[in-house]
C-alpha cells in the first residue's frame, strides 16, 4: 500500500471533544448544585426572588444532572474517541470517504439538536419519569436517528478498513452500538396521548408530546431496569473499556498483556451483563427466581469486569517509571483501579442481604460515583489529554497542572464515596432499627438529619472534582491555543507535555 | 472461531447481538406472559388523581421518594402492608423510584391528610423541622393540566383496556366505578367537582378562590393523587 | 513484608477506623444478620480492592513485561499471547460454583419466597414482644408510648406534642377554644365512642350544631357570646368564666364536670386512654384539620401511646 503515513481526519472528533468538555462542565456543575441542595436545602430557593425556584430545585435539576453527564459528557466522549480511535486502528481515514465525513458531521449536528431539545424539555418538567430514559417520544425518535447515523458511520468505516482483523476496542464500540440500540428501543415503547379520541370525537387532546408507557407496573419496572442496568453496561462500561484498551497501551507504548484474557473478558461481559438487571429490583414485586438470577449473575460479573482491568494493570508490568512520572498514565491506572472497585462493590450490593440495607440509600449513590467519577470521568479525560496533542498538533500545555488536577480529583472521589458509603449504611441500619419494645427506633426525619455531615462532605468532594474538571478544560483550551507546535515524530507513544 | 469472527465484522456483530438479546428474552418474557392483574381494591385513577400524578412526575418527586414497600418488618411497621404486584396494574409508568431521600409514599394516603400536605408542600421544614425537601410554592399558582390527564385516561382505556366506566371489585366486597368524561368540556367540569372536595379541606384562601373561579391549581391535583395512595 | 503491602494495610486500617468512628452505629447491630452482612461486605470491598491492586502495583514496580507477541498490531499497539492469570481463572470457576449454590441451595428457585421469609420473620418478632408486652409497667407503657409517638405522631403534632403552631391539635391539653367553637357551630360526628359494652362494641352518637343547643337558663339557642365564653371555659380545663353556661347547655350530655356520660357524650375535660385509642381507630376531622386513623399499630402500641398522651396532657 502507500508508504506515506495516513493523514487521519479529526474534524468530527474535535467537534465531539468540545461537547465533551462543555457538557461535562455543565453536568458536573449541576451535580455540585444538587449536592449542595441536599446539604443546605436553602440552595433550592436561592433564586427565589427571580421566580426561578421551579427550575432550580433539586427534583427538577436531578434528571438534568444525570442526563447531561450520561448523554452529554459520556456519550460525547464515546463519540469523540470513536472518531479518533476508529480511524487509527482500522487504518483508514475519514477523509477517504465523502459520505462518511458527511455522516460524521450530520451525526454531530443532529446530536446538538437533541441535546438542546433535551435540556429545554427537562427544565420544563417534560419527562417520562424513567431514570436515564426521561425523554418523551419526540426526542426518543430523534435519539434513534442520531444513533442510526452513528451506526452507519461505524460500519461504513469498518467496511473500508485496511486492517483486516478488528482490534479489541472495535469489539467494544460495536457492542456499545448494538446494546444501546436494543435497550433504548424496547424501554421507550410508549403511546402518544394525541392518538386518543374522546367519545365526543375530539382528538389531539392535551400536550402533544405526552405519552403513556406500553408496559404497566411490575412489567414496566422490569423493562426499565433491564434497560437501566444495561445502560450502565453499554454506556459506562463497554465503551470506556474500548477507550482504555486503546489509550493505555498507546500512551505507554506497551503491548496488551494477554489476548486470551481480552477475549474471555469480552465475551464473558457480553454474556453475563444482561442477566444482572434484576439486582435493581430485589425485594420488589418481580418474581423471586428473577431476583435471585439478578444476584447470581451480578457476582459472576466480577470476573469479566476484573479481567479487563487486570489485563490493563498487567500491561503496565515493569513500567512503574511511567506511572510515577506521567500524570496521563496515572489517570488511566487509577481509572482501572476504580473500575475494579466499583465492579466489586456492585456485586456485593447485589447480594440480597446486603441489598436489603443498601437499596434506596446513599451507598448506591456512592457506588454510582466511584464508577462514574473514578472510572468514566478519569478515563474520558485521559483519552482527551492523549488526543489533544495529536488532533491539534500541539504539546499539552501543562504537565504540572495535570498532576495537580489528578490529586485534587482523586481526593474528591475518595471524599465522595467514603461519605456516601457511611451515609448509606448508617441510614439503612437506622431504617431497620427497632427499640426494646419492638417499635421503630427512628422516625424518618431522624435518619435525614443524621446524614447532614456526610452530605456536606460529599458536596466538598464534588466541588473538588469540579474544580479539577475546570483545570482540565483550561489545560485543553491552552493546549489548543498556545501549546508548542509538535511534529508527527514526537507523537509515537508518550504524549508531549510542557512542564 | 473467534479469530475468524474478528475478521468478519458482520458475523461478529450478529454474534454479539445474539448473546445480549438472549438474556433479555429469558429475563423479561416469562413475567410478561403472566401480565400483571389488578388485585381487589385497585382502581383506575380518577381524572384529578391522574392530573396529580402528572404533577408528581413533572417535578420528579420519584427522585426522592419510592413507592415500593419491601417485605421487611421494619418497612411494614413504618409504611404499612408490603406492596403487591397487582396494585400497580394501572401504573403507567411505574413510580417505584430507586432512592429514598424522603420516605416511601406508596401508602401515604393512609396516614397523611389534605391539610397536612398543604402545609408540608408549602414549607416542608415548617412542618418537619430539619426536612431537606424543597418547598413547592409555585404549585399553589400553576394550573394543573386537566386536558392532558384526560388524554392519558383515554389512552389507558382505549389502548390498554383500563376499566373506566366499569365496576371494579373493592376489598369490602362492593364494587366501584370510576367514571370517565365523554368530552373535554365534561372532563374539566368533572375535575372541578373533585377539586372542590379537596380544596374544602384546605386553608389557603387563594387556592379556594381559584377553585371557586373554576381553576385548578397543581397542588389540588397533587393532593388528590397523594390521598389516593393507599 | 513488602513496604507496599504495609502501606496497603495502613490505608485499609485508616479507612475502616475512620468509618467506625464516624458511624456511631445507631441502635447497634441489633443482632440483625442483614446489618452484619452489609458491614462485612463493606469491609471485604476495601480489603480485597486494596490488596489486589497492591499486588499489581508491585508487579509494575518489580516485574518485567514479556511473552510471545501476536503477529498483528493495530496503530502499533501489540498484543502478547500470555496465558490467563491463574488466580483469575480459578476464582472465575469458583464463582460459577458459588452461583449454582446460591441458585439451588441459598435461595432455592422452587422453594424460596420472600413473602414466606417475611412471614416467618414477623412471626418471630411478634412472638418475642408478646412475651414482653404481658407485664409492662406504667412507666414502660409511657416510655414505649413516647417512642411510638415520636415516630408516628410527631410529624404532625410536633416533638413536644404542642401541635406546631396549630398545624395539628395541641395534645398537651385536651381542647383549644377554637376547636370547641367549631364543634358547637358545626356539630360533631366523628364516631367517638360514647360507651363500650362488655363485648367491646362501641356506641357512637352525634353532637347537634348550635341550632340544637339550648341554654336551659335562658331557654334560648346558645349565642355567640356564650359560645365564646363556654369555649374558653372548656379550653382552660373547666375553669373560669362560663361554668354557668356549661352547666345549663352542655352538662346534660357531657356531665357536670365535663367528664362525659356513658352512652351520651364523651369526656371533654381531659384525655383518657379509652378516648385516644378509640380516636386512633377512626381518626377525626375538626377545626384544625384532619387526623388520620392509625390502624397499623398493634394493640399494645395503641395502649402505650394513649397512656403517653393522657400522661403528658396532665402536665407531666
Ligand atoms: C430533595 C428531596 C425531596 C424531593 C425532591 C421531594 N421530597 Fe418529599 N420528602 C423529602 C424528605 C427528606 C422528607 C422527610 C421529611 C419531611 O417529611 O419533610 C419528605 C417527605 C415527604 C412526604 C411525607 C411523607 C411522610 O410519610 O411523612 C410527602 C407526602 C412528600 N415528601 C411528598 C413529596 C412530593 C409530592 C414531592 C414532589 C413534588 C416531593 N415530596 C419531593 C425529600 C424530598
Ligand atoms: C346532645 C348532647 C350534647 C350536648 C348538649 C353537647 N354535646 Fe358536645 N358532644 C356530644 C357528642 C355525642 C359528642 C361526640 C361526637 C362525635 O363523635 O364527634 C360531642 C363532642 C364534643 C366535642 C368534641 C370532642 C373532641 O375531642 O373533638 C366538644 C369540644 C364538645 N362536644 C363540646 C360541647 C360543648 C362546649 C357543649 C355545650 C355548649 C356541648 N358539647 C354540648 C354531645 C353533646
Ligand atoms: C397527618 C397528621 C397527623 C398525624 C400523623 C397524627 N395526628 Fe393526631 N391530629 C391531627 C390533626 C390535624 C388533629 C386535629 C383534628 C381537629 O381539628 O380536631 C389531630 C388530633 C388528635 C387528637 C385529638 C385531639 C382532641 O383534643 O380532639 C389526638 C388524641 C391525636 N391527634 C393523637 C394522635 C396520635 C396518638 C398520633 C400518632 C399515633 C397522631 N395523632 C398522629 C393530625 C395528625
Ligand atoms: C460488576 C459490575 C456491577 C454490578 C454487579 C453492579 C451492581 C449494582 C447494584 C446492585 C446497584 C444497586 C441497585 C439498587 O439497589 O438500587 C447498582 C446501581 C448502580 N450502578 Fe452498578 N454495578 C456494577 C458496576 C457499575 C459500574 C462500573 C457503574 C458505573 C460506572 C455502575 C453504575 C451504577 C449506577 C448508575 C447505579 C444506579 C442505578 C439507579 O439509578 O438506581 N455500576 N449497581
Ligand atoms: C462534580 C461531580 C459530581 C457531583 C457533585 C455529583 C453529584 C450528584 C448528586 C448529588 C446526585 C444525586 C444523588 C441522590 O439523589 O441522592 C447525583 C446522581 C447521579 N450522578 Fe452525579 N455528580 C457528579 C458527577 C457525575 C458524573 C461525572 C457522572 C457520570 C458520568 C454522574 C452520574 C450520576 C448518576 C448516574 C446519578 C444517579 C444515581 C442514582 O440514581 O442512583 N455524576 N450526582
Ligand atoms: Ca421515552
Ligand atoms: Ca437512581
Ligand atoms: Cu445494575
Amino acid at each position: 500500500m502507500e508508504n506515506r503515513p495516513l493523514e487521519y481526519d479529526y474534524t468530527v472528533a474535535k467537534m465531539f471533544m468540545l461537547t465533551t468538555v462543555l457538557l461535562g462542565a455543565v453536568g458536573m456543575l449541576i451535580g455540585v448544585i444538587l449536592a449542595s441542595e441536599m446539604a443546605f436545602p436553602g440552595v433550592n430557593t436561592m433564586l427565589g426572588s427571580l421566580g426561578l425556584n421551579e427550575f432550580t430545585n433539586f427534583s427538577r435539576l436531578r434528571p438534568l444532572h444525570t442526563d447531561s453527564v450520561i448523554f452529554g459528557f459520556t456519550l460525547s466522549g464515546i463519540f469523540a474517541t470513536w472518531y479518533y480511535v476508529g480511524q487509527r486502528v482500522l487504518k483508514v481515514s475519514m477523509a477517504e470517504s465523502k459520505l462518511l465525513m458527511f455522516l460524521g458531521k450530520m451525526h454531530f449536528w443532529l446530536y446538538i439538536l437533541v441535546v438542546a431539545a433535551a435540556v429545554v424539555s427537562l427544565f420544563m418538567g417534560i419527562t417520562s419519569s424513567k431514570e436515564y430514559a426521561e425523554f418523551e417520544w419526540p426526542i426518543d425518535i430523534a435519539v434513534v436517528v442520531v444513533w442510526v447515523t452513528w451506526g452507519l458511520g461505524i460500519f461504513g468505516l469498518i467496511g473500508i478498513r485496511r486492517e483486516r482483523s478488528l482490534y479489541i476496542s472495535i469489539w467494544y464500540y460495536i457492542a456499545t452500538f448494538l446494546g444501546i440500540a436494543m435497550l433504548y428501543l424496547f424501554n421507550n415503547m410508549e403511546i402518544p396521548t394525541i392518538l386518543a379520541t374522546s367519545p365526543a370525537g375530539e382528538t389531539g387532546i392535551g400536550a402533544w408530546y405526552h405519552s403513556v408507557s406500553m408496559y404497566s407496573g411490575t412489567n414496566d419496572a422490569l423493562v426499565q431496569w433491564w434497560y437501566g442496568h444495561n445502560a450502565v453496561a453499554f454506556g459506562f462500561t463497554v465503551p470506556i473499556v474500548a477507550m482504555i484498551y486503546y489509550f493505555l497501551p498507546k500512551e505507554s507504548g506497551q503491548a496488551v498483556y494477554s489476548y486470551k484474557l481480552s477475549l474471555l473478558s469480552f465475551w464473558g461481559l457480553m454474556f453475563v451483563y444482561l442477566w444482572a438487571g434484576g439486582h435493581h429490583l430485589l425485594f420488589s414485586t418481580v418474581p423471586d427466581w428473577m431476583q435471585t438470577m439478578g444476584s447470581v449473575f451480578s457476582v459472576v460479573l466480577i470476573l469479566p469486569s476484573w479481567g479487563s482491568a487486570i489485563n490493563m494493570l498487567l500491561t503496565m508490568k515493569g513500567e512503574w517509571q511511567q506511572v510515577a512520572t506521567s500524570p496521563l498514565i496515572k489517570f488511566m491506572v487509577l481509572a482501572s483501579t476504580f473500575y475494579m472497585f466499583s465492579t466489586l462493590e456492585g456485586p456485593i450490593q447485589a447480594i440480597k442481604s446486603v441489598n436489603a440495607i443498601a437499596h434506596f440509600t446513599d451507598w448506591i449513590v456512592g457506588h454510582v460515583h466511584d464508577g462514574t467519577l473514578g472510572w468514566v470521568g478519569f478515563m474520558i479525560m485521559a483519552a482527551l489529554f492523549h488526543m489533544a496533542p495529536r488532533v491539534f498538533k500541539r504539546e499539552l500545555y501543562s504537565k504540572s497542572l495535570m498532576g495537580t488536577q489528578f490529586w485534587i480529583q482523586t481526593l474528591g472521589v475518595v471524599l465522595y464515596f467514603t461519605s456516601m458509603w457511611i451515609a448509606g449504611i448508617t441510614q439503612g441500619m437506622m431504617w431497620r432499627a427497632h427499640d426494646e419494645y419492638g417499635n421503630l427506633a427512628y422516625s424518618f426525619i431522624d435518619t435525614v438529619t443524621a446524614l447532614h455531615p456526610y452530605y456536606t462532605i460529599r458536596a466538598v468532594g464534588g466541588l473538588l472534582y469540579l474544580i479539577g474538571f475546570f483545570m482540565f478544560a483550561y489545560n485543553i483550551y491552552k493546549t489548543m491555543t498556545s501549546g508548542r507546535r509538535v511534529e508527527e515524530s514526537e507523537l509515537q507513544s508518550a504524549s508531549p507535555m510542557a512542564a | 472461531m473467534f479469530h475468524w469472527l474478528e475478521k468478519h465484522p458482520f458475523f461478529f456483530a450478529v454474534g454479539v447481538f445474539l448473546v445480549i438479546a438472549f438474556a433479555g428474552l429469558v429475563e423479561i418474557l416469562p413475567n410478561f406472559a403472566q401480565a400483571s392483574q389488578p388485585v381487589v381494591g385497585t382502581k383506575p385513577y380518577t381524572l384529578l388523581e391522574m392530573a396529580g400524578r402528572e404533577v408528581y412526575i413533572k417535578n420528579s418527586c420519584n427522585a426522592c421518594h419510592s413507592q415500593l414497600i419491601r417485605p421487611f418488618k421494619a418497612e411494614t411497621d413504618r409504611y404499612g402492608h408490603y406492596s403487591l404486584s397487582g396494585e400497580y396494574a394501572y401504573d403507567r409508568p411505574f413510580l417505584w423510584g430507586s432512592k429514598r431521600i424522603g420516605p416511601d409514599l406508596h401508602r401515604v394516603g393512609d396516614y397523611r391528610t389534605t391539610d397536612w400536605h398543604e402545609n408540608h408542600m408549602k414549607d416542608p421544614a415548617g412542618v418537619v423541622p430539619g426536612s431537606i425537601m424543597p418547598a413547592y410554592t409555585w404549585m399553589f399558582t400553576n394550573l394543573a393540566d386537566i386536558n392532558t390527564a384526560y388524554a392519558d385516561q383515554l389512552t389507558n382505556a382505549q389502548f390498554f383496556n383500563v376499566p373506566y366506566n366499569k365496576p371494579v371489585p373493592m376489598k369490602d366486597g362492593t364494587t366501584l366505578t370510576v367514571p370517565m368524561a365523554k368530552s373535554v368540556a365534561e372532563a374539566n367540569a368533572m375535575a372541578l367537582e373533585e377539586a372542590k372536595t379537596i380544596s374544602a379541606d384546605m386553608k389557603d384562601k387563594d387556592v379556594q378562590d381559584m377553585v371557586a373561579a373554576g381553576k385548578i391549581p397543581e397542588i389540588v391535583a397533587l393532593i388528590a393523587y397523594l390521598n389516593s395512595l393507599k | 513484608m513488602n513496604k507496599l503491602y504495609l502501606a496497603g494495610a495502613g490505608f485499609v486500617a485508616a479507612m475502616l477506623g475512620f468509618t467506625y468512628v464516624a458511624m456511631d452505629i445507631k441502635g447497634g447491630l441489633n443482632g440483625d444478620i442483614v446489618n452484619m452482612l452489609a458491614i462485612l461486605g463493606a469491609i471485604a470491598l476495601v480489603i480485597v480492592s486494596v490488596f489486589v491492586v497492591t499486588k499489581y502495583v508491585r508487579q509494575m514496580q518489580s516485574d518485567t513485561a514479556g511473552g510471545e507477541l501476536a503477529e498483528e498490531n493495530w496503530d502499533s499497539i501489540g498484543e502478547y499471547k500470555n496465558p490467563l492469570p491463574m488466580g483469575w481463572a480459578i476464582i472465575f470457576l469458583g464463582l460459577i460454583v458459588w452461583a449454582a449454590w446460591y441458585f439451588l441451595a441459598g435461595y432455592p428457585v422452587n422453594a424460596y419466597s420472600q413473602i414466606g421469609e417475611y412471614n416467618e420473620d414477623s412471626a418471630k418478632v411478634n412472638a418475642k414482644f408478646e412475651e414482653k408486652y404481658k407485664n409492662l409497667s406504667a412507666e414502660e407503657l409511657h416510655s414505649m408510648g413516647e417512642s411510638v409517638f415520636l415516630v408516628n405522631c410527631a410529624p404532625c403534632h410536633g416533638l413536644a406534642a404542642d401541635g406546631m403552631d396549630g398545624k395539628a391539635a395541641n395534645l398537651t391539653k385536651r381542647l383549644e377554644a377554637k376547636s370547641v367553637v367549631y364543634v358547637i357551630n358545626h356539630g360533631s360526628m366523628n364516631n367517638i365512642a360514647v360507651s363500650t359494652d362488655a363485648n367491646g362494641t362501641k356506641t357512637t352518637s352525634a353532637m347537634p350544631d348550635r341550632n340544637g343547643l339550648f341554654n336551659s337558663t335562658t331557654n334560648a339557642l346558645i349565642t355567640d357570646a356564650e359560645i365564646e365564653k363556654v369555649a374558653n371555659y372548656v379550653a382552660s380545663g373547666m375553669k373560669g368564666d362560663g361554668a354557668d353556661i356549661f352547666a345549663s347547655t352542655c352538662s346534660s350530655c357531657h356531665g357536670p364536670d365535663g367528664k362525659g356520660m356513658d352512652g351520651v357524650a364523651p369526656n371533654i375535660a381531659n384525655f383518657t386512654t379509652a378516648f385516644v385509642s378509640d380516636m386512633l381507630s377512626h381518626g377525626k376531622k375538626g377545626a384544625i384539620g384532619s387526623m388520620p386513623a392509625f390502624t397499623n399499630l398493634n394493640a399494645t402500641q395503641v395502649k402505650a401511646v394513649s397512656t403517653y398522651i393522657t400522661d403528658i396532657s396532665k402536665g407531666e
